[in-house]
């Protein structure tokens, strides 16, 4: 076999390997990664809540706890405040796989069920201003490691339990973004700095909480010990902008707002085509040839100020560079460029939108976007699990639920009440469901029915 | 014991500060230790990214370059660097340990196998199948090391029909196919504008996402094997991961057929919730459930603004938050962005109906000068035997029994050749010596 046909085989027997190994109709028949975790949740909006959902989507079993009647203030957040099916659109995404109980923590027969819930678990996420779950209810993390020395416990807060910004602070996403610098140096210079069109401050801070969080399981798997941990999404956010410290401590001056472009890797940034916007870089050397291969101009690499890595980041050379593929760009397609770039070897990408995701066969495949077949609320097709694990692989299960809806389920076998224990905690106003209201009721026909 | 007992009658933030104080980091467990990551990563954040978060919290990481070093260490800010290296890969080389390999050579590969057999985690962001092509992919070397956590960073997968299509990417490519590019940034009013555009993140945000999840599913299998012995492959696209904080806009689509639009500094959830002019630059302001609302119009002293748009479905109409938005500038451009933090927090103290949260727009410089990070130790300035004084962000966790640390900063290329091969595998200076001559270092 010649050495080409000989790569061409291992190529494909590669993609055959893969795409069996993860197969999505092969998902309920594995195991799941955290599936003996149990974790209690007392979260609002997106930076808990979201924290558990990640851990969810891989096994743990998360009991969320509201308080009984309106519940989490993320039910009510929903685009243009359209509700669908008497619920939010990010609450049916985001409140995914967990059981929904309501427990009134304002009484004690309530917070004694919160700590034989803790009790019984291992891991407790809350977002609370600091202290508020010790000082309003006695039940922070001194309290809770009496119930269960083993107790992993996180924290997330916009500046932290501790420190100068601590108290009379209350924090949301878009206050991380600001305070953070993301963003001033997101926009275009001469214009306002830009808020990020998505909370990225409480995902991508809950993602980072759930890092930890799995740092401190792996702990306990070694040690039995728990531990608390303190996290501040303003923080994260700090950690994530790159080389913004680096340069500020050699340079002194500050970061500025470089719009559609990366001033760190050049070519790269959005470029405005003939019908709509594309993504267009070339890391290296071989992707550079491979662009100017693609924009007619082959000679451009050659030119000493365009042939290396180093001489394209110097500013007046990337300066015209950009002119050049603004121009290129301008009198092209999106689908010429992304077909140019797969075909000369540099990136290339629309920019897409929901519709996009949700008419992508290639995302369907790997359940990047997930079609649930839901109890309560039908066909709900939704962002999936990410990262792709071939042993353990991410799932959902069921979508965000009304108030209280998994009361008895929980309060039964988790705790062993029997119906009319829970009718009397029920009577007594210690647990209850959902109040009539939009984002927390269940779906009009479910209620005729009942 | 008796000085844990002593704390317990402090007050939270006290006892907080007490035990999660990164100054004391250095005496405390590491939640990784013993653990060995090979980073092959090339060209990519988001690996970097999270072989640094396996080693803050205290996994030995080891850096696989090709012998000339990795492209990462060229992108830099107009091409600035610190000797050899630029700023970006300073950032992310810490707790590093840096070998090169030519993976093109039989030799190169036989020495990474051979590293393999020892390792918890590989991370590596080649197209999808090249190692594999190799020799020295999953296949191969999960055969060796059936513990082995092989991690694959690519954001076209490593299955799907875009997969084997050999697409390049970038931080900035996968922004654009996450969704979030297309609704961040000003909506065109009236005619094109050259910032009124899908505008993309001023930091590497799909890397540093993509970085994230590769380290959640790194760490979920960890858990996973220590219950089982099981390693597994585990495959991330930095577009998913970003794409996955877009919440509901796919369910907004197959619901009710709506594609998100970009809406500049508003919110199409959730309001008020933006950035507001004030008298010195810009500062942010919400006030979206009615207590809350409450409070942010008392502060403004506006009970009219109040009775106007009393419920929040009131406040989510679009007209009716440009109306609440012009409302929000007139007041605030009469203060700057401190004064009224200070409003604020004297409103908490001495009222305390409601929340409002608030905070100025901080320029990257700004967020240096502020003490709270210093305080919480968020920057450290710290003196590399080679790279000199650096100025690094810290880990965002504070940890009471294993927090995450930064023990150094950055590596020239090979430089940990003799260390590690001698240690890991018993070759020696003379080895490594021809080694280095066949091209195979």
């Amino acid at each position: 076999m010649n050495p080409v046909a000989e790569r061409t085989v291992a190529r494909n027997d590669f993609f055959d390997f893969t795409k069996a190994l993860f197969d999505l109709k092969k998902v309920f028949g594995k195991p799941e990664a955290l599936a003996d975790l149990r974790v209690i949740e007392f979260g609002t909006l997106f930076l808990g809540p979201v924290t558990s959902t990640f851990l969810g989507e891989f096994g743990a079993e998360v009991i969320k706890v509201e308080l009984p009647g309106a519940g989490d203030t993320a039910r009510s957040l929903t685009p243009w405040g359209q509700f669908w099916k008497n619920a939010a659109l990010s609450w049916l995404s985001e409140a995914r796989n967990k059981y929904h109980v309501a427990i009134d923590l304002h009484k004690e027969k309530g917070r004694d069920l919160f700590l034989e819930l803790v009790h019984k678990s291992d891991v407790v996420v809350e977002n609370m201003r600091a202290g508020t779950l010790e000082r309003k209810f006695g039940i922070g993390y001194r309290q809770l490691r009496e119930a269960n020395p083993g107790i992993i416990y996180a924290a997330n807060s916009g500046f932290g339990q501790w420190g100068p910004y601590t108290t009379g602070r209350a924090s949301y996403d878009a206050v991380a973004q600001a305070v953070s610098g993301l963003a001033s140096i997101t926009g275009f210079p001469g214009h306002p700095p830009l808020k990020a069109g998505i909370w990225i401050g409480d995902y991508y801070g809950a993602l980072m909480s759930a890092v930890s969080i799995l740092a401190a399981v792996n702990y306990r798997d070694r040690t039995g010990k728990g531990q608390f941990i303190d996290f501040s999404q303003s923080e994260n956010l700090i950690r994530a902008l790159d080389w913004t410290w680096v340069a500020h401590g050699q340079t002194g001056k500050d970061r500025e707002r470089y719009g559609n472009r990366d001033r760190a890797i050049v070519p790269a940034g959005v470029y405005r085509c003939a019908d709509g916007f594309a993504a267009i870089s070339a890391l290296d050397d071989g992707e550079f040839r491979g662009l100017a291969r693609a924009m007619g101009k082959p000679g451009l690499s050659a030119e000493e100020r365009f042939a290396t890595v180093e001489a394209r980041l110097v500013e007046s050379h990337a300066d015209a560079l950009h002119a050049m593929l603004t121009e290129w760009a301008a009198g092209r397609k999106v689908a010429e460029v992304e077909r140019l770039g797969a075909e000369n070897g540099f990136g290339a990408a629309g920019v897409k939108k929901a519709e996009d995701h949700y008419r992508s066969a290639h995302l369907r495949e790997r359940g990047s976007v997930w079609a649930v077949d839901d109890a309560i609320y039908g066909d709900v097709v939704e962002y999936g699990p990410i990262p792709k694990m071939s042993g353990t692989p991410g799932r959902i299960k069921w979508a965000g639920k009304p108030v209280g809806y998994d009361n008895e389920k929980v309060l039964a076998e988790i705790l062993g009440y029997d119906y009319l224990g829970i009718k009397t905690l029920e009577e007594e106003g210690i647990i209850g469901k959902w109040a009539n209201v939009m984002g927390r009721k269940p779906p009009e026909e479910m209620l005729k029915e009942e | 014991m008796q000085k844990e007992e002593s704390t317990e009658k402090l007050k939270w933030e006290a006892w907080a500060e007490r035990h999660t104080d990164p100054a004391d980091v250095r005496k405390k467990d590491e939640a990784l230790e013993g653990t060995i990551v090979l980073d092959l990563s090339q060209g990519n954040f988001a690996g970097l990214f999270c072989s640094s978060t396996l080693g803050e919290f205290g996994a030995k990481v080891i850096r696989v370059e090709p012998p000339g070093g990795d492209v990462a260490r060229k992108f830099s800010p107009f091409g600035l660097k610190v000797r050899d290296t630029g700023f970006a890969y300073i950032a992310e080389a810490r707790n590093k340990y840096h070998i090169t390999l030519n993976l093109e050579t039989e030799e190169g590969r036989k020495l990474l196998a051979s590293l393999a057999r020892k390792a918890d985690f590989l991370v590596e962001t080649f197209p999808a199948d090249y190692l594999d092509r190799l020799g020295v992919g999953y296949r191969q070397l999960s055969r060796e090391n059936p513990g082995l956590i092989y991690i694959a960073i690519n954001t076209f997968g490593l299955y799907g029909e875009e997969a084997a299509k050999g697409r390049k990417s970038s931080d900035v490519v996968a922004q654009a196919l996450s969704g979030l590019v297309n609704i961040t940034g000003q909506p065109e009013n009236g005619g094109p504008a050259e910032h009124a555009v899908p505008t993309k993140h001023g930091n590497w945000m799909a890397w540093y996402s993509g970085g994230g999840f590769a380290s959640f599913a790194a760490l979920s299998a960890l858990h996973f094997r220590n219950r089982t012995g099981k390693g597994q492959l585990i495959d991330v696209s930095e577009a998913e991961s970003l794409m996955r904080f877009l919440d509901y806009n796919c369910l907004w689509y197959h619901a009710l057929g709506k594609n998100r639009e970009r809406v500049g500094n508003f919110d199409p959830a959730v309001f008020p919730y933006t950035y507001v002019s004030t008298r010195d630059g810009y500062t942010f302001l919400a006030g979206f459930s009615d207590i809350n609302w409450f409070a942010l119009t008392s502060i403004m002293g506006d009970g009219e603004l109040r009775e106007r748009f009393p419920s929040i479905f009131e406040r989510l109409k679009l007209d009716n938050e440009k109306q609440i938005f012009a409302a929000l500038e007139a007041w605030a451009k009469e203060f700057t962005s401190d004064e009224i933090l200070a409003k604020v927090q004297e409103y908490d103290r001495t009222v305390g109906k409601g929340v409002v949260a608030t905070g100025r727009v901080n320029t990257p410089e700004d967020t240096v000068n502020e003490e709270n990070w210093w305080k919480r130790k968020v920057f450290k300035k710290i003196i590399d035997p080679y790279y000199g004084e650096i100025l690094l962000q810290m880990p965002p966790w504070k940890m009471t029994e294993t927090p995450p640390r930064v023990k150094t900063v950055c590596r020239p290329v090979g430089a940990d050749n003799d260390y590690i091969f001698t240690k890991y595998l018993g070759i020696g200076p003379s080895e490594l010596s021809s080694l280095k001559e066949e091209g195979v270092l």
